[in-house]
């Protein structure tokens, strides 16, 4: 059974590549472009990791990430934050709210797909 | 009158030691004679009793029309003259001692004293005029220290240990006490600074005491002895204070001084630039991880289908021309924002055109004509730029129509100021002046690598074509500037230092001041800071009448502060009677836009705080403020001192106590009599001369002086 990966990004030109290099790399994909919803897909679709953008519309990534870890039956889902803020402010804060990682953006596409083995624990 | 008092009883002494010396030898007499010796005395005065009598009775009046004369001809006029002594000799060395009804021997007396004091005037007035040829030398330089302190762009506070303020600069008042729009605003804050003043009034006490406590720490440990902070205006302004101590030769904390800078602007600059910067920063991250990411997918799977591809290629086609728009567009944005740091200077845009009509008229040809505005109309601009720019357009406009005779003028539009260029002929085309819009400007061969676009950015300005229906023929082009507002004091600087112009704004004396404590009672008269103030009101009945005026002044350290007062009218409420017009001037309109004396008596409460009170005939001025007290829920505990009794004190024979007699008797010249504030400055001035004259009597402290003034018998009057 291919784990399953939700990205949650408003930009098309971010989550369409991400789609495509993730279906390549044999995980089943499911997009989101606001935080609500993000939500609803991670109720729906129950991702293994969320690829999470920060300033989604309508509820934030920091929000998102935080319902995500208030929840006991989300606390198996893997976040890591794939974003433009690229502050090391930022990078703690996305860590202390419970992401696995914390990618900034631009960003490699080995590196992601490194990163998204690396938390899925391959 | 002690002194009339006295003399009666030494007259009555005389006579009771005289008429007991003459019984003691009449009854002797008697003694002696033969009983009928006795008895015809006795026959004789009997029969003549009434002759005897009324020759004693006569002899009697006589003695005293004689005691008088000598009291009123000698007596009284040796005391005035030990009185008016003192005023030459203490206050006023050009007091001259006039005698009326006295004679012979006191006449030549004074005379000889006047001589005297003549040439002890003279002798003064030498001395004075060496002294003041050697203080001019030093004058000078402490104008220029002064003049220079007074215009920095730093406000200077310099405060002695105990937080009272001894010296301040314009600027540091300006950066305390004005409105955001950089005006005085007088209605809500007056007199916050000011020599003698706690500074803890303007800057939290907590935030100076940590400032000087790292500073004595730094002192100890290394050698940095300067503390930094940030406080907040009044005006929400954010000020940056740098605190320098004063050490005293025991390299003690004597005092320190504050720098003081508004950084409110800088900070927004600075959070504007920050968040210009980040949201630029994330916009390109965002852009390029598309690219990149599209791209690696395309490179490293080559054989991708082709619908696939083309969705790649298009996300980095709308991504790079995403990434071109936002760096114009901040660029933009930054040059608008931030390229406005060129140093525009304030001046009317007559000015600007008189200089641009000189520079013009240097090249042959060209004639230019301008119309003043009625009113000035007030413009910032870098006057280099955008002199240049005129010259560039008068150049271009010349090459283009031929003309090289132009007339400006001048209009002020709401927030705008518009100048015109104005030419007889045909106006520019639009394509024509859109070239000329982004032409770089090149005059002669000094020119500025600048377009007249980037100029009227910088100025926030706008040029353009433009043709005015209502003048045949006429075509122009229009500068449309932001107006700089209507006020002149603002980054206009009065450099220029001319004798005695130097503001008093600071006293080093008071470096020695013991603190403001309750035991004011007991310190000297000299060492006190006083309010001297005068209501002028609508008549003289405080149940009835209301304040229309209050005009006051500080005394500190025994001299007057001109620059520190209050002065201001208050409406009453009621239509003024027409004597009290004729008394000070003030017309029922001057009043009506003025605020209540509930509004105005609170601030004069602050304006006089820790202060003592000084009025003439302060009875009546006191009464008239506590009648408001009240309503304007102001209470005047302050300490109370009134020039009238002093004046009584120290010259108990004059009878006249009135401003003007005082001011005469003590050399004071009075200026604007009958406003509150020109009173206020004249008691104060009387004031400051009483109190020596004040310690020759022994009275050297407040409670002195007061007791004293209820003893005299003015104090009596009450309202």
């Amino acid at each position: 059974m291919p784990e399953k990966i939700l990205i949650a990004d408003d930009e098309q030109s971010i989550v369409v590549p991400l789609e495509f290099l993730m279906q390549q790399k044999g995980y089943r994909v499911m997009a989101a472009y606001n935080g609500e919803e993000a939500i609803e897909k991670i109720i729906s679709f129950n991702p293994d990791l969320i690829l999470l953008d920060i300033m989604l519309p309508i509820i934030d990534g920091f929000e998102v990430c935080q319902m995500i870890r208030s929840n006991p039956n989300w606390k198996d889902i893997k976040i890591i934050f794939v974003s433009a803020m690229g502050r090391e402010v930022d990078i703690a804060k996305g860590l202390a709210l419970g992401a696995d990682a914390y990618i900034t953006k631009p960003f490699a596409n080995a590196e992601i797909i490194q990163k998204v083995r690396e938390v899925l624990g391959h | 009158m002690k002194s009339i008092n006295k003399f009666w009883w030494f007259v009555a002494a005389a006579f009771a030691i005289i008429s007991i010396t003459m019984c003691t030898f009449g009854w002797l007499f008697w003694q002696q004679l033969a009983p009928d010796q006795k008895t015809i005395l006795i026959s004789i005065i009997e029969q003549n009793f009434v002759y005897v009598f009324t020759v004693v009775v006569l002899i009697l009046v006589c003695f005293i029309f004689v005691m008088d004369g000598i009291l009123h001809v000698y007596i009284l006029p040796v005391k005035k003259l030990t009185d008016e002594i003192h005023i030459i000799n203490s206050v006023n060395p050009s007091h001259r001692i006039k005698i009326e009804g006295s004679r012979g021997i006191i006449i030549s007396l004074a005379k000889a004293i006047n001589e005297g004091a003549h040439r002890y005037e003279n002798l003064q007035r030498n001395v004075d005029e060496m002294i003041h040829f050697a203080r001019t030398e030093s004058e000078k330089e402490r104008n220029i220290l002064a003049a220079v302190m007074s215009e920095l762009s730093e406000g200077i506070l310099i405060c002695n240990s105990d937080g009272q303020i001894i010296l301040y600069n314009k600027k540091a008042k300006q950066l305390f006490e004005s409105g955001s729009d950089g005006k005085p605003e007088r209605n809500v804050q007056n007199g916050l600074i000011g020599i003698g003043r706690s500074v803890f009034g303007i800057i939290e006490k907590k935030l100076l005491v940590h400032a000087l406590d790292e500073i004595e720490a730094g002192l100890k440990e290394t050698n940095k002895n300067v503390s930094s902070f940030i406080t907040v205006s009044r005006e929400e302004k954010l000020l940056r204070a740098e605190a320098v101590p004063v050490l005293n030769h025991l390299k003690k904390i004597n005092g320190f001084i504050l720098i003081l800078e508004d950084i409110t602007e800088q900070l927004e600059k600075e959070s504007r630039f920050d968040s210009l910067l980040l949201s630029f920063t994330r916009g390109v991250r965002a852009s390029i991880a598309g690219i990149r990411s599209a791209i690696e997918v395309v490179l490293e799977y080559p054989d991708i289908k082709k619908e696939r591809l083309d969705e790649f290629t298009k996300i980095i086609h709308r991504e790079s021309i995403t990434l071109g728009n936002m760096i114009d567009e901040t660029f933009f944005d930054y040059s608008c924002r931030f390229n406005s740091m060129w140093p525009l200077v304030k001046m009317s845009a007559e000015d600007l055109l008189e200089t641009v009509r000189k520079k013009a008229e240097e090249k042959p040809g060209f004639i230019i004509h301008y119309v003043k505005p009625d009113l000035p109309c007030w413009i910032k601009v870098d006057t280099y730029s955008m002199i240049t720019a005129f010259l560039f357009l008068f150049e271009e406009l010349k090459n283009e129509t031929g003309q090289q005779e132009f007339s400006c003028n001048i209009e002020c539009k709401n927030k705008f100021v518009m100048i015109n260029i104005i030419w007889e002929g045909n106006p520019l085309k639009i394509e024509t002046f859109r070239v000329l819009d982004k032409k770089i400007i090149r005059i002669e061969k000094e020119g500025k690598p600048l377009t007249l676009k980037e100029i009227m950015k910088h100025h926030e300005a706008e040029a353009f074509s433009f043709v005015d229906r209502n003048t045949a023929n006429r075509s122009c082009i229009r500068l449309l500037l932001p107006s700089a507002g209507e006020s002149t004091s603002e980054n206009i600087r009065n450099l220029t230092i001319l004798p005695g112009s130097r503001p008093v704004f600071y006293d080093f004396d008071l470096f020695n001041q013991p603190g403001q404590v309750p035991e004011v009672d007991n310190r000297p008269l000299s060492e006190l800071i006083y309010t001297v103030f005068d209501t002028e009101t609508t008549g003289l009945n405080p149940e009835e009448d209301e304040i229309i005026s209050i005009g006051a002044i500080r005394i500190v350290n025994g001299h007057l502060l001109r620059d520190e007062n209050f002065d201001k009218l208050v409406n009453p409420g009621r239509t003024l009677p027409f004597e009290s017009i004729r008394f000070h001037g003030i017309e029922q309109h001057m009043l009506q836009s003025e605020p209540s004396i509930e509004q105005v008596l609170p601030l004069f409460g602050r304006f006089a705080e820790s202060t003592v009170l000084v009025a003439h005939n302060a009875a009546f001025d006191m009464r008239m403020l506590q009648m408001k007290e009240l309503s304007a829920k102001t209470k005047f505990i302050n300490p109370v001192l009134d020039t009238m009794l002093l004046s009584a004190i120290v010259h108990p024979v004059h009878a006249n106590h009135n401003l003007e007699a005082i001011a005469a008797r003590l050399g004071v010249s009075i200026i604007g009599r009958h406003t509150a504030l020109g009173d206020a400055i004249a008691t104060g001035e009387l004031f400051i001369k009483l109190i020596p004259l004040l310690s020759r009597m022994g009275i050297y402290t407040l409670k002195q002086a007061r007791e004293a003034s209820q003893k005299t018998h003015f104090a009596k009057i009450k309202y």
